[in-house]
């Protein structure tokens, strides 16, 4: 979280993609970092045991959540 | 003490958890006077800046660290150790990574060594990591206070801990130089005997290693070696562990013409799992540098010597040894660190003053 806002600030398009059980410290991190409500991308957790077939699903869950936050439409969260 | 003024402390005290300023014990409210003669123990400027955590954007000050020492129930002649504490946990290297914020939430074990223990009565001998002396007690919980506070690492905010450990709360020993047959951590270190020096190591638990049976050395190193290879505590390819031995258990070694040295050499040639034993738990698969990363495939299988072994200390320099605790029975512990990628094992750093 703290990378995207620090890529954001040198003005590189960035998005965080955290898992819905982290939200607390990343929306935390966003606050300490000058960014409260930061938009990120949220993903149903666990990430770390999954096979490949449930990877490729938190990552369909997660792209158009990220094309939203990178080309600015409304979104994201 | 008359009314009006327990009235005025117990409402001081109040106001201090209403600020969010606690571990969530009653903290001694820090008012200027106190603060002021924290500040008077040491010859550093009160604005002088311990060390930013560029990560949150937030900085510790003398001052700041000397509101949280009084705030833990410091006396003031404690402080030149809070501040050697903190700099031996900033010198570890672990706050740097995030490891403050992890889920993995781990804490500082403060070990403290010289002259110091008996001028401040830090306890090294029994109940070493229980309660009932201020200045283990005290000390260590200024370092929690200062993580929250000065940091704003936070539960439920920042600090992303799944369980924690019970040494968030505090966890300060001293060596039990005494009683132990070996030279004490600070002078491997590269200290005299006679300097005050806090040594700190980011560890994840502490467990109990029993064994009042064996009167054979290979036994009792064998039994703490099991617990420094559980499965559990196997996460990154690189790891150390920190051995609080027991003095009987230190002694027993000693006789039997143990040198430290050859301890720490026994323990890391010996630790670790073979690759069966690492399927069993599915975590066969190694990727520098997460480590013990998860199950294997059956290709990473294929032509694999199973029987072979996974060391997960590097060399004797990951095991580290001290001495502490009462002479009363064949107990030790051992404290599970994390990895010590872009650490120092352990950090250190000497008591101002001495």
């Amino acid at each position: 979280m703290a990378d995207a806002v620090l890529l954001e600030k040198r003005g590189t398009p960035a998005a965080a993609i955290c898992t819905d059980a982290l939200r607390a410290s990343a929306d935390a991190m966003a606050k300490v970092q000058g960014f409260p409500g930061f938009r990120y991308a949220v993903v149903h957790h666990p990430v770390a045991n999954l096979d490949d077939a449930e990877i490729r699903e938190r990552a369909q869950e997660a792209l158009p959540q990220v094309l939203e936050i990178l080309l600015g439409t409304s979104g994201g969260h | 003490m008359p009314h009006g003024d327990l009235e005025a402390a117990m409402a001081a005290i109040e106001y201090c958890y209403d600020q969010g300023w606690t571990d969530g014990w009653p903290v001694v409210p820090p008012d200027p006077e106190r603060v002021a003669a924290f500040l008077a123990t040491t010859r550093r400027p009160p604005d002088q800046v311990i060390w930013r955590m560029e990560h949150v954007g937030r900085e510790c000050t003398v001052e700041l660290a000397a509101i949280n020492a009084v705030m833990a129930g410091c006396r003031p002649e404690y402080f030149p150790v809070v501040l050697a504490a903190l700099e031996a946990v900033i010198d570890e290297g672990s706050p740097k990574i995030g490891a403050w914020q992890s889920t993995t939430g781990g804490a500082p074990i403060l070990v403290v060594n010289g002259p110091v223990r008996q001028r401040l009565g830090f306890n090294s001998r029994g109940n070493v990591f229980g309660p009932g002396f201020r200045a283990n007690a005290t000390v260590g919980r200024a370092i929690r206070l200062i993580i929250l506070n000065a940091y704003g690492i936070r539960p439920h905010g920042l600090d992303q801990s799944t369980q924690g450990t019970p040494a968030k709360y505090t966890c300060c020993i001293a060596e039990n130089e005494e009683d132990s047959p070996w030279e004490p951590l600070h002078t491997e270190l590269g200290y005299d005997r006679t300097a005050d020096v806090v040594s700190a190591l980011h560890v994840r638990s502490i467990d109990f290693v029993d064994n009042r049976q064996t009167a054979d050395p290979e036994a009792l190193l064998n039994d703490l070696v099991d617990t420094a290879s559980r499965s559990g505590a196997l996460r990154r390819l690189e790891q150390c562990t920190l051995f609080i031995l027991g003095p009987e258990h230190a002694q027993l070694l000693a006789r039997h013409g143990w040198s430290k040295a050859e301890v720490k050499r026994y323990v890391a040639e010996r630790a670790g799992k073979t690759w069966a034993e690492l399927r069993a738990v599915g975590k066969d698969a190694t990727e520098p540098p997460l480590g013990f990363a998860r199950p294997s495939t059956e290709a990473e299988r294929a032509g694999r010597d199973e029987t072979a072994w996974m060391r997960p200390f590097r060399d004797p320099s990951q095991v580290l040894v001290v001495v502490a605790g009462a002479p009363n029975a064949g107990v030790s512990a051992v404290a599970q660190p994390f990895s010590t990628r872009w650490r120092k094992v352990p950090g250190h750093a000497r008591v101002e003053g001495n």
